[in-house]
């Protein structure tokens, strides 16, 4: 029997990435093959991007601070919700949608047969570049609102920040992942962007607002069971705000653990897909 | 030889699991589905050596797809093992995935708006495919199946038929030892299915890979396969030389005579007639024909006739008896 | 969600149509409490992001400390964001324009070439009976919701403003109505307008003071806002029943709001002659 491991490790490394770049670029030769709806589709993002600064402005024209975040402080939060958001969509989004109808066309079967674990292949096939000026608009964002800031940035802060917000797109994208992988065997009335909105408006803003007292099983549920309010908040706080060691360590805990479980829950799909297909 | 696919007493039984609506029965419906049992293969046994190109016909739902896909690892079976290249196919190795294909009729893989050429320059990026040695099939490929000019125009400005070649290019791009084909002709016009037949054919000549079709036109499995698996109701019913299944069955004809207005008395002298208007069905055996022909050919208002094959379901209920299973 | 008419055959006259519209509500109110787990988790998630915003201004307004910002309390900014939802309610058409272009696109606009029947009335009236419908099925929920916050609210007591109220609300879906539907005529001329459409949508959302009342952004730019359709859908009933609006300006505002109609309305039809002439003239 051929030993499965043909290649090392490194070199699969390698050839997932060249996947992904193979996938980057395909995706953007059909997106130009579609230059007006392409154009139309930054449009959207730029008048996005100008009603979250109009809605920023106002609100700082009349307040100096947001449950402490100062108008830089929140600036950074803003950029960072941006770019993250920016890349979840352009990575992910798609792929999550696009996944149910997969299911209902029996086309997921062509990407079972191929040599390439599937949750990869699905999660990345079709990158959105249209979404994708807003990563680099909400890192200039944060860099503005660093350099106002102005204070000098530890090598501590930098890497708690990145890696904290990796651990917001893991869990971001556990979510989307266990949300389209339910295609499989329910019958959703919301559709997938719809909860998708409603997670995103979750890590819109600081997690501080739901300190009052009657909104603390909210901050709660959202914190510790589905962590959306973390997602931004806790990397934006770990640059511009005070380090918290104990939510930096859960952060971190609770992407890995997501990401182990979507990808659970999607094998789990999988095999009920395939014992329930004919 | 060792066989390059052995099945033995395979079974794929499944519950009919309606997806659930609402939130609590679909959770629920996790753990406790709805059941409606389906046997969809009852204890089918075959081996097929390596270069073969085999057919599996039957009805529609019969379960030929089913095993097909057992093949390919997409469906688990209930009972009963198969292995193909030496791997157990629902384990999905990797390297199992390599050295095989699975083409879907009507199904496309193709990414829509792009060239053919993207799609298969993407396939080499996920099967690893050496440059030259790529560069060189995919040549090889295209000028076989005639689509040189077409390759860099986005797949869906192109037809089915030439659609369903830039399919069967995609899936040979990596050379695979056994390529299984799940109605591969279906909906396309006589040229396609015979350049596409053609090419199969050439393909298994040039590099002994084996090949199983499915079908349920006759047409494709005398022009490639020798060995035809008949399977009904999930059960395999012959396993030979397809001339041995057409002389067990018998070479049935259908003789389709239009009149201007009343079908003649007489007609079931011929053989088996049935009349429907002005239109008489008869069926009978090849070798009767000719005869039945130059007497039905003066017969008065006559306005039109034609010969016809029977449909593959005619001949597999003649063959088993209206499709009663045997035990 | 599709914006093709439902199937339904009806006897003639006014007692037909009534009997139509009761029909389709009876069935969408069971299809809406068929699934009450889901109908529950739906009801959830609508909330949530007004949970989130009470959160935000109330953050906001502390860190102002100020009691009112051009001119509103937190409570009314809370008040106002729940009101909106009830404007949005009557003035939302969801999937309106994105069907009319699927439907041209598809070629089954064809009909209407065809058969005595009107595109704009046959939609009208589904989107009428939809709409009574889910208004009525949304009714509980949103009154739980209105008593849970009534610490928010300051219900004005002239009978006037209700009148008013309800006018506005009536008007906005008639406005949101001739609004999407005159977009929708726009596959007649552009073949993929899908992204447009996304556009339009994201700005009215802005526009209409859907995010935040349109006072918050400032004295020159609200009134710049008010001259444009769009206030009508979310904005001004809002406004009136919170008691913000004068009887002059309320008269003035809901006359101003049926001269909008009437302009969509004319540029539906004129669209709609021309774009099933033209239409007929590629065939189709």
């Amino acid at each position: 029997m051929v030993n499965e491991r043909e290649h090392p490790a490194r070199r699969r490394l390698a050839s997932y990435l060249r996947l992904l770049g193979a996938f980057g670029r395909f995706s953007l030769n059909r997106e130009l093959a579609f230059r007006g709806n392409f154009l139309m589709k930054v449009l959207l993002e730029v008048v996005w991007l100008g009603i979250l600064l109009l809605f920023f402005h106002t609100i700082f024209r009349n307040t100096s601070r947001i449950e402490g975040w100062n108008e830089y402080q929140y600036l950074f939060f803003l950029g960072c919700y941006y770019a993250l958001e920016g890349l979840i969509e352009t990575l992910f989004l798609e792929n999550c949608i696009e996944f149910g109808e997969l299911v209902r066309t029996g086309n997921l079967d062509f990407f079972l047969l191929k040599p390439i674990d599937e949750q990869f292949l699905l999660s990345f096939r079709h990158i959105d570049w249209s979404t994708a000026p807003k990563v680099f608009i909400g890192g200039a964002l944060m860099g503005v609102s660093l350099w106002e800031l102005g204070e000098p940035i530890g090598l501590l802060k930098a890497f708690c920040f990145v890696v904290t917000l990796g651990s917001g797109i893991a869990m971001a994208y556990s979510f989307l992942l266990i949300l389209a992988s339910t295609a499989i065997w329910m019958v959703r009335n919301q559709s997938l962007m719809e909860l998708w909105w409603l997670f995103s408006s979750l890590m819109r803003y600081p997690r501080d607002i739901y300190e009052e007292p009657w909104a603390v099983l909210i901050q709660k549920v959202f914190t510790f069971l589905l962590p959306a309010l973390l997602v931004v908040s806790v990397p934006a706080e770990a640059m511009v705000r005070v380090l918290e060691p104990g939510i930096i360590v859960w952060t971190i805990l609770a992407g890995m653990m997501m990401l182990v479980i979507s990808r659970w829950v999607f094998r789990k799909s999988i095999r009920f897909y395939r014992s329930a297909s004919s | 030889m060792e066989p390059v696919i052995e099945v033995s007493h395979l079974c794929r039984t499944y519950q009919v699991a309606q997806k659930k609506a609402g939130l609590l029965a679909s959770i629920r419906g996790l753990w406790k589905a709805e059941t409606r049992t389906v046997e969809a293969v009852r204890d089918v046994s075959f081996r097929i050596e390596p270069g073969e190109m085999v057919a599996f016909l039957g009805p529609n739902g019969a379960g030929k797809t089913t095993t097909l896909k057992m093949l390919a690892g997409l469906v688990y079976p209930t009972s009963g093992t198969a292995r193909v290249l030496g791997f157990q196919p629902w384990e999905r190795h990797d390297a199992f995935r390599r050295q095989f294909s699975l083409v879907m009729g009507q199904k496309n893989q193709l990414w829509w708006d792009l060239p053919a050429a993207d799609s298969f320059e993407l396939h080499r990026e996920i099967y690893s495919l050496e440059r030259a040695r790529f560069d060189r099939t995919l040549a090889e490929l295209v000028e076989m199946f005639g689509v040189d000019k077409l390759t860099r125009q986005p797949v869906r400005e192109l037809s089915l038929g030439e659609r369903m070649k830039m399919e069967l290019i995609a899936s040979l791009l990596h050379e695979p030892k056994v390529l299984l084909l799940d109605e591969p002709t279906i909906g396309l016009d006589v040229v396609a299915q015979s350049t596409i037949q053609r090419c199969l054919r050439e393909y298994n000549q040039r590099k002994g890979a084996t090949i199983i079709l499915t079908s349920h036109y006759m047409r494709d499995v005398e022009a490639l396969c020798s060995r035809v698996l008949m399977i009904v109701s999930g059960r395999l019913q012959y396993d030979g030389q397809l001339g041995g299944l057409l002389d067990r069955f018998g070479r049935i004809k259908l003789v389709r005579l239009q009149f201007e207005e009343l079908v003649p008395e007489g007609l079931d002298r011929f053989g088996e007639c049935k009349i429907i208007g002005p239109v008489a069905e008869l069926r009978l055996e090849k070798n009767r024909v000719a005869q039945a022909l130059s007497a039905v050919v003066d017969l008065p208002g006559l306005v039109d006739l034609s010969v016809q094959d029977p449909p593959l379901e005619d001949v597999v209920a003649m063959a088993f008896g209206s499709g009663a299973e045997k035990p | 969600m599709s914006a093709g008419p439902l199937p339904v055959s009806a006897g003639p006259g006014l007692m037909g149509s009534l009997k139509k519209y009761l029909r389709i509500f009876r069935v969408s109110l069971v299809e809406r409490l068929a699934y009450r787990a889901d109908f529950l988790l739906g009801t959830v998630l609508r909330f949530l992001p007004m949970v989130t915003s009470v959160l935000l201004w109330s953050a906001v307004y502390r860190g102002s400390g100020r009691d009112t910002i051009e001119g509103y309390t937190c409570r009314e900014v809370i008040a106002y964001l729940l009101l909106v939802h009830v404007s949005r309610m009557f003035s939302s058409m969801p999937g309106l324009a994105a069907g009319i272009a699927r439907d041209i696109r598809d070629g089954t606009v064809k009909r209407y070439l065809v058969q005595p029947l009107d595109l704009q009335a046959h939609l009208l009236a589904y989107r009428a009976a939809h709409k009574f419908a889910y208004i009525l099925t949304s009714a509980l929920p949103y009154a739980g919701l209105f008593f849970f916050m009534s610490s928010y609210f300051d219900w004005p007591a002239e009978p006037w403003i209700w009148a008013a109220w309800l006018t506005s609300l009536l008007l906005g879906f008639l406005m949101g109505f001739l609004m999407e539907f005159a977009l929708g005529l726009l596959g007649f001329w552009f073949l993929e307008i899908s992204s447009f459409l996304y556009l339009i949508n994201t700005v009215s959302f802005f526009l209409s003071g859907h995010l935040m009342p349109l006072d918050l952004f400032g004295e020159r730019m609200a009134m710049v806002l008010k001259e444009l359709p769009f206030q009508y859908l979310a904005y001004f009933p809002a406004s009136v029943i919170l008691g913000r609006e004068t009887p002059e300006t309320v008269i003035k505002g809901l006359l101003v709001e049926l001269g909008w109609c009437l302009a969509f309305f004319i540029a539906g039809r004129v669209a709609l002659r021309m774009g099933l002439k033209r239409f007929s003239a590629f065939g189709g």
